[in-house]
């Protein structure tokens, strides 16, 4: 039974830092306690546990832009988030897990600021007919967290230009992310602010477990523990490079000819790349899969590799210039 | 639901066939996947690696949550079934036939119900 609540509001804003104090709270809560963490990440694509970035996010373009991309340990799709969006956590010991309960804060602050909000299934909640919270849960141990996201007054446009749809030509496994029409909370609740968003769910979440909620600080948390965590989050292996198995191929035309380039990748490395062509001069296609094979399958990394290889200058610009066409 | 006389059962419904003394089929049982829901993903152990009874060996992820898969086993993972990354809703379907993995070398076992044992220790 929960016997205790904390409250936790971070103004950090890096996706990376972020997880890794839902992490470690995860980590160290205790039996009987609730903790509902509140945290917004600035320009960020979060994918699910068992997602192929590429599949779900145009990676380099984000990048281009200084976003970030950040993988959760939740299951389920990708989604964006930027200062328009707010994030709850809910982490308890399995024993005291009810989903419903947790739900019910959400939707009673939103009633409370006069928005009718409905669970739709396990995953969304609803205002309108339209998605403003999508969910993910978590279970490890006798631990679980439940957490999701709050469309107040995010940036739909950006949305979908990061999460575009997939390239057609990644084969790949995972998890796939499921559409949904979505709204922000501002459309129906014009003055509603992030502040005034986050001093309702901490009204809710008193009055739903009718307890005094504590309130953390970041400086009651182990930096030392939240730092080892996040570099995990920030590397490489965890956001590309889990072993998840995918195949790319790409193809053009050009003056000197059609290519075709295909890779198979592992663990985010390239592992064979073959390339083919109708050139009347194909000795550019061998030393370009000998480029290509063991990059990391990153675009700025893919170019370099390219820009290296022993070839023409124009067959170098050209598949360049297919490569940032494929929207990786 | 349904519990196989022949099979073994762990408290976190695992359940596992001995093959011989030292080798077994793991998979999850009727009453996890009913519980997990709809499986679309399984990342299995790889071939090779050390289990160890009591702690997570490879993890799922349904509709719900990602959830971890304990060994009830200490051994050394010999075959995984590979079929599953394909199709893990063969974990919903038929979860005694879709073993997730063959374990060898077993030197240690937690303590295992019966089937019977299985279905009282869930009803309770």
């Amino acid at each position: 039974m929960i016997q205790r609540l904390f409250l936790l509001d971070t103004d950090t804003t890096d996706p990376h830092h972020n997880l890794a104090l839902e992490e470690y709270l995860f980590n160290t809560v205790e039996p009987g306690d609730c903790i509902l963490y509140l945290w917004q990440n600035r320009h960020t694509v979060v994918i699910g546990s068992n997602q192929n970035p590429w599949l779900e996010c145009r990676t380099a373009l984000l990048e281009e832009d200084g976003g970030r991309l950040a993988r959760r340990l939740s299951g389920g799709g990708a989604v964006y988030h930027d200062m328009g969006n707010l994030n709850f956590t809910f982490l308890v010991r399995s024993e005291d897990y009810d989903l419903r309960r947790q739900l019910s804060v959400i939707t009673s602050a939103c009633r409370q600021l006069g928005i009718p909000a409905e669970c739709s299934g396990r995953n969304d909640i609803l205002a309108d007919g339209r998605k403003f919270s999508g969910n993910a849960f978590y279970q490890h141990q006798d631990r679980r967290y439940h957490h999701g996201t709050i469309l107040v007054d995010a940036d739909m446009e950006k949305m979908g230009k990061y999460l575009s749809p997939s390239p057609a030509k990644l084969q790949a496994r995972g998890v796939p992310s499921v559409r949904s029409r979505v709204i922000n909370l501002r459309e129906l609740c014009p003055d509603l602010s992030i502040p005034g968003m986050k001093e309702a769910l901490a009204e809710a979440f008193t009055r739903v477990y009718q307890l005094p909620a504590e309130r953390l600080s970041p400086a009651d948390l182990s930096e030392k523990a939240v730092a080892a965590l996040e570099e995990r989050y920030r590397s490489w292996e965890w956001l590309y490079g889990r072993p998840l198995a995918f195949t790319f191929q790409c193809a053009g035309k050009y003056p000197w000819g059609e290519i075709t380039i295909q890779l198979a990748a592992e663990s985010g490395t390239v592992t064979a790349a073959a390339v083919y062509t109708d050139a009347m001069d194909p000795s550019f296609a061998a030393p370009l899969e000998q480029a290509l094979a063991g990059c990391p399958f990153h675009v700025p990394q893919l170019y370099q590799a390219v820009e290296r290889a022993p070839i023409s200058q124009e067959v170098r610009r050209d598949v360049c210039t297919l490569l940032a066409e494929q929207n990786l | 639901m349904n519990f196989p006389a022949e099979l073994k059962y762990s408290k976190s419904h695992e359940w596992v066939k001995m093959l011989d003394d030292t080798t077994a089929l793991v998979g999850i049982t009727d009453y996890a996947q009913s519980e997990l829901g709809d499986l679309v993903f399984i990342n299995l152990p790889v071939v090779g690696d050390a289990v160890t009874k009591e702690e997570a060996f490879c993890d799922v992820e349904s509709v719900k949550a990602v959830s971890d898969v304990v060994s009830p086993l200490t051994g050394v993972v010999a075959e995984i079934n590979e079929a599953l990354m394909d199709e893990p809703q063969m974990l919903n379907e038929s979860p005694y036939e879709a073993w997730i993995a063959k374990v060898e070398d077993i030197t240690d076992t937690e303590e295992l119900m019966d089937a019977a044992a299985y279905e009282a220790f869930i009803q309770q």
